[in-house]
């Protein structure tokens, strides 16, 4: 299945490029590096928008002038098939623009320069392996070579307690891999070890529902005892109650472009794994667990928000909002209408803009302050008065933190707004209970605004200097991008909708 | 002409876009940012200005409405349909409401070049104020529920950006999160009932609402066990007692002061807080089938008598006006309940007049007063006194608006209130149940004029209390950028603009044709039947007005009542009004008698009602309540704990124990590894052979004797053995 454009293969191996050609620059030159990254990013992200603009909205498959594949390990029938469609073409968009940014961002980083810009290209080849492969087999390799760079990221540039975190963020994610590679195996042998059998595509379409599966003496279901590993697997990466826990741990000790991927991109993994795997591939299970997953999204809600009101340190309580955001999201996949699922995949991406800005700016501010208390642990005031020290600060964040709480206008609100026309007919009392998730969301995030931002200018604030240049020029495409998609989020749906309604239509049947 | 959008939008987009050019270029540009707002403003008035008359005067007919829709997006695929349209909605009542807001916004625009110009933050004003005002017209603009959400929100954070205007005040930050957090309770609630309307409509357009109510769709289906018009209606309620500053959701708006004055005139008087009737009028006929119009009426009541209470025992100018607008906001609600349509909207629109007026004179005052040792303008009524001789121009408008909010006659506060608690009587006569909203409501305006013309007293009449702030002040003169918004505003307090007759009630008619009485006639209860078969209009489809003015003769001057039911309502409201005159004069007696006579002490009263007055002081003790015991006993304690449960003891034992209980695995087979593995079986093997090899090389020493010895003692165990 040989498409006309070689375009997913050059956006899934232009990072690598610019890998190798760090490595050729002298680790003495960290100038050359810098721009090389920022050169290569950008070519990157310029090739995700043609893939934007030559994307066929109305095609709910993979876009056939797109596909590639070829055979790689030809015993196992395992293949190097990639595809694009609609719902993972925003998230192929949001990596190349965050990562972009990210770049930007980085330029402060000092210690290992080379290291550090090679490992972050590492990670978004990587990252674009998971978003493109329609093959299980390389999907799996691609998720467990993402755990690679972040484990050193976090691990070497983090903060006071970073090798705790990697290995925290590393065991975590890995323990879920492990589960999905038995799912993984187990389907191959379902298969038959035909061609196909790694094959995304092939194994979609609700094939497993009445194979039963006898082990230990009794018979399972094989569609919902497999739909459960994959579950674990996605839900450690989301991350869903009761596995959120490395998150804040990850959040805090990574360094700010590293925090923004996280939060921007990878959880984003999860929630995408359910959409193009767990769900077409179980989808029976999918609609039998759906009551489940809606009560553990409202766990993440309501319980992500009340734990972000007790943090003290900025960036754990916006952690804790990815948790409670990212609660929104499962709402929506366990609506499997076409509203709540569009607006899931459209809160994957909004979330994606909102909390990149959030992390940037307190990676901005930290870059000042090198602390993060809101209140430190004696009582005082952590920060103070930076509505009128920061001015042009205090703006982008305003923007930032409204477009999280979901104001009107801007890009939180209508995937809010869509997932919450979605759940109601089926969970009227899961929706009564997650709108508090949105008054709490409201509070943590105005509450910390007062305290850091309002009032007069304490002593240690007064030497902070207002964004650079530099600063506004990563803030300003995110505030563009939250603004613009909150006024008129359609260019987004148009391109998801097809590939969504047909996975609802699926769903539908069952 | 005939209506087409570019003939409608640019009431919302001109200031919107001014709000864009703005945010841009104020820094720089201050003066121009100034300009460009005030003249999008008075550009969509004009606008206004054209679909009023034409509404108004030109003889639409009185149910004639403009109705547009345009996609917003769509995902529908196959059969799974899904569509968002928003669209623009125009009849009577928003006519009359795009009139009034552009209209006053205009006005206070004007207010503030003068109130704002020494501000150094005096562009940014205005880039907030162009974005209410345009947020703002989009919800009255609005052909659905969800579209007014949006604009709702919208005006909620410009409310949050205007109250926090003054950042570097700690008190901003906790006034304007208090306003914006208080708000938002409702709002959630009014999302809440768009999603359980939308689970029935299929949309949230009103017409649609109403064909739905009238097809009887929501019939005999329930929300959790209630039905869902209740539901529905109460949620849409909730979002009115946010926004309209209603009991028990009222404490944000006294804090809301902490923002510049002619902000507090644009969200407290014609803006965001008559939003929320706005709605609830937009909604009757759910409330109606919802059976919440008791509920409503009892809310309102409530609010009007509480407020006003407390705005006895003010003594910051702002502060009374603040609970006076509470007060007249329950006056409103209290109108929905009892069913006085169209004096409920009638008050929203006089309140807007008269409070923005009064919000005005009272930055006017304020302004004027410096105090010269702290930098600081003065709100204190008792260091005010004997102003109206320094500020003539200021004073006539307040006493205008005083006297239209005391309800008296031939003023407009008259003519509105005095609608709403006429047909408040009717309802008690009818419905014992509505007494007790009906006293409230007679009680209110009772204190209403009291406190009104105890704040009109305080400030400019008798001598002045602090001599040397007065002696400081300078003596008013007239300019255009403070006193025409005042007095403009103060002209249009007199009721006969909005009745036709002096009084509204038909007792003195300055025009015999019934037809002056536009807002009568006009504005009516969605007539709901009417929309069952509707078709609506795409953009670029055209207006042809003439295809709907109504002959003269068609006007239904009984408003489709009976003779008989009509002479029974016009003798109560005969009553009421007689009633609320005596209740009005006597209050401004009391006044009288305690501020100018002196002849009466206010302090014997406090010390007679000392606990109540610490109640009132203490406003009833709500905020304690709601933020010393909810939110700092509740739900922050929770939150902590929470907190502690997530990372002390979920993350630290279930998740890192596993470190634990790996360790001590890594441990016993570490150890057995060690001992058993290797140093037995390993290292046992290499020790074994280690042995053998020192015994072999014992016997292998090459010394004769040993190995003679050897085949001895062999020989002698080989025959010992035989």
């Amino acid at each position: 299945m040989h498409g006309s454009s070689h375009l997913l293969n050059w956006i899934l191996w232009m990072p690598f490029i610019g890998v190798l050609g760090n490595l050729l620059i002298p680790g003495s030159k960290k100038n050359a590096i810098r721009y090389w990254s920022l050169i290569n990013t950008a070519i990157t992200f310029i090739l995700t928008l043609v893939l934007y603009k030559n994307f066929d909205t109305s095609v709910a498959g993979m876009q056939e002038a797109y596909n590639f594949s070829i055979p790689w390990i030809k015993q196992f029938n395992i293949f190097y098939t990639v595809g694009v469609d609609g719902i993972s073409l925003p998230m192929i968009i949001l990596t190349g623009l965050l990562f972009f940014l990210c770049i930007l961002s980085s330029w402060t980083v000092e210690k290992s320069v080379k290291g550090y810009f090679s490992l972050f290209l590492f990670l978004q080849a990587s990252v674009f392996g998971v978003f493109l492969s329609l093959d299980f087999f390389l999907f799996y390799v691609f998720w467990e070579v993402m755990l690679i760079p972040m484990f050193f990221l976090i691990g070497i540039w983090g903060g006071e307690n970073k090798e705790y975190a990697a290995v925290k963020f590393f065991l975590y994610t890995f323990f879920g891999s492990i589960l999905m590679l038995v799912g993984m195996v187990a389907l191959y042998y379902a298969k038959g070890k035909g061609v196909d059998a790694f094959n995304i595509l092939a194994l979609s379409g609700g094939q497993f529902t009445d194979l039963k599966l006898s082990m230990f003496g009794s018979e399972f279901s094989f569609d919902k005892l497999f739909f459960v590993f994959m579950f674990i697997g996605f839900a450690i990466k989301v991350p869903v109650f009761p596995f959120h826990t490395w998150l804040p741990h990850a959040h805090v000790q990574a360094p700010t472009a590293v925090s923004v991927i996280l939060a921007g991109v990878l959880l984003k993994m999860g929630t995408y794994g359910f959409l193009r795997i767990a769900y077409p591939i179980f989808p029976s299970a999918s609609v039998y667990f759906a009551d489940a997953i809606a009560w553990l999204g409202l766990v993440n809600v309501i319980y992500g928000a009340f734990c972000a009101m007790a943090q003290t340190d900025v960036k754990k309580l916006v952690a804790y909002s990815s948790v409670s955001h990212m609660g929104f999201v499962m709402l929506g996949l366990a609506a499997m209408t076409t509203q709540g699922m569009n607006g899931a995949v459209l809160q994957m991406f909004n979330h994606g803009t909102s909390t990149a800005m959030m992390f940037l700016l307190i990676g901005i501010l930290y870059e000042r302050s090198h602390h993060r208390y809101i209140v430190r642990p004696d009582g005082s005031k952590g920060f103070g008065g930076l509505y009128t020290q920061l001015p042009k600060f205090s703006i982008v964040f305003i923007i930032a933190m409204f477009a999280s709480m979901g104001l009107p206008g801007l890009s939180g609100f209508i995937s809010e707004a869509l997932i919450f026309l979605g759940i109601y007919e089926r969970y009227t009392t899961i929706t009564v209970l997650a709108l508090i998730g949105l008054l709490l969301g409201a509070a943590y995030l105005l509450w910390m605004f007062k305290r850091m931002f309002f009032g007069d200018v304490i002593e240690e604030c007064k030497s902070y200097t207002d964004m650079n240049a530099r600063e506004i020029a990563y803030m300003l495409p995110l505030c563009v991008a939250v603004i613009v998609f909150g006024i008129y989020p359609a260019p987004i749906l148009n391109m998801m909708k097809a590939s969504v309604g047909s996975l609802v239509k699926l769903l539908g049947t069952y | 002409m005939d209506y087409t959008i570019w003939t409608i939008a640019p009431i919302v987009l001109l200031p919107f876009f001014a709000f864009v050019i703005n945010a841009f270029i104020v820094k720089k540009f201050t003066k121009l940012a100034v300009a460009i707002s005030c003249a999008a403003i008075l550009g969509s008035f004009g606008f206004a200005t054209r679909i009023f008359s034409d509404f108004v005067f030109g003889k639409y007919a009185e149910d004639y409405h403009i109705h547009k829709v345009f996609n917003w997006f769509d995902l529908s695929y196959g059969s799974q349909i899904f569509k968002l349209d928003m669209g623009i909605y125009i009849d009577n009542m928003s006519a009359v409401m795009l009139f009034m807001v552009t209209g006053v916004a205009s006005l206070i625009h004007i207010f503030s070049t003068y109130y704002m110009a020494e501000d150094k933050r005096f562009g940014r004003f205005f880039v907030y104020m162009s974005l209410f005002t345009s947020a703002m017209l989009g919800l009255v603009l609005s052909d659905n529920l969800l579209s007014v959400f949006i604009f709702w929100e919208l005006m909620g954070f410009c409310s949050y950006s205007l109250i926090g205007f003054y950042y570097e005040k700690e008190g901003a930050g906790n006034a304007s999160m208090k306003a914006f957090m208080t708000t938002r309770v409702g709002d959630v609630f009014f999302l809440l009932g768009i999603l359980a309307i939308w689970s029935v409509v299929g949309n949230v357009t009103f017409v649609d609402i109403y064909r739905a109510i009238s097809d009887g769709s929501f019939n005999s289906l329930y929300a959790l066990g209630i039905p869902l018009a209740t539901f529905a209606g109460f949620s849409i309620f909730m979002g009115t007692i946010g926004k309209s500053a209603q009991f028990p959701l009222q404490v944000w708006l006294p804090d809301a002061m902490f923002g510049p004055t002619p902000c507090s005139a644009l969200i407290h008087a014609a803006t965001m807080v008559a939003a929320g009737v706005y709605l609830s009028l937009r909604m009757y006929p759910l409330m109606e089938i919802g059976h919440l119009t008791t509920m409503i009426a009892y809310i309102g009541g409530i609010t009007a008598f509480g407020a006003a209470t407390i705005a006895l025992v003010q003594t910051d100018i702002k502060a009374v006006l603040a609970y006076s607008t509470i007060s007249q906001l329950g006056y409103m609600v209290l109108g929905v309940g009892v069913g006085s349509y169209n004096a409920a909207f009638m008050h929203l629109i006089t309140h807007a007049v008269f409070k923005a007026c009064l919000f005005l004179s009272a930055g006017s005052v304020i302004h004027s007063l410096h105090d010269h040792h702290t930098h600081e303008h003065v709100q204190e009524m008792p260091r005010m006194g004997g102003l109206r001789h320094k500020m003539p121009f200021t004073f006539w408008a307040m006493m205008f608006c005083t006297l239209a909010i005391a309800g008296v006659p031939f003023f407009s506060g008259f003519v509105s209130k005095d609608r709403i608690l006429g047909d408040a009587l009717l309802m008690a006569l009818a419905n014992k149940t509505y007494i007790v909203p009906m006293v409230l409501g007679f009680g209110g305006a009772l204190l209403t004029a009291f406190y009104m013309f105890r704040m009109m007293f305080l400030t400019f009449f008798g001598e002045p209390r602090d001599k040397d702030l007065y002696d400081h002040t300078k003596k008013e003169k007239f300019s255009l950028n403070r006193n025409f918004p005042l007095l403009l505003l103060s002209v249009f307090t007199l009721g006969v603009f909005f009745s036709g007759s002096l009084t509204g009630q038909g007792f003195i008619k300055v025009a015999s044709e019934k037809r002056y009485e536009w807002f009568k006639v006009l504005i009516t209860k969605p007539k709901v039947e009417k929309f069952a078969s509707y078709e609506r209009q795409p953009w670029g489809h055209t207006d042809i007005k003439s295809n709907f003015q109504l002959s003269e003769a068609k006007y239904d001057y009984n408003y489709g009542l009976s003779a008989k039911e009509a002479h029974h309502i016009h003798h109560w409201h005969l009553i009421g009004a007689l009633i609320s005159i005596f209740i009005a004069f006597s209050g401004i007696f009391i006044a009288y008698m305690m501020y100018i006579k002196k002849a009466w002490n206010p302090g014997w009263w406090v010390s007679m009602f000392t606990r109540w007055y610490r109640a009132l002081q203490n406003r009833y003790y709500f905020d304690d309540f709601y933020i010393g015991g909810l939110i700092k006993k509740g739900l922050l304690p929770f939150n902590n704990l929470l907190a502690f449960i997530d990372m002390g003891l979920y993350d630290r034992y279930a998740i890192d124990g596993w470190e634990k209980v790996n360790r001590a695995f890594y441990t016993v087979s570490g150890w057995f590894d060690n001992i058993f593995v290797d140093t037995i079986a390993v290292d046992g093997t290499g020790a074994s052979v280690r042995l053998f090899n020192v015994v072999l090389r014992m016997i292998q020493s090459g010394k004769i004797q040993l190995y003679f010895m050897i085949i001895v003692f062999t020989l002698v165990g080989f025959i010992w053995t035989l």
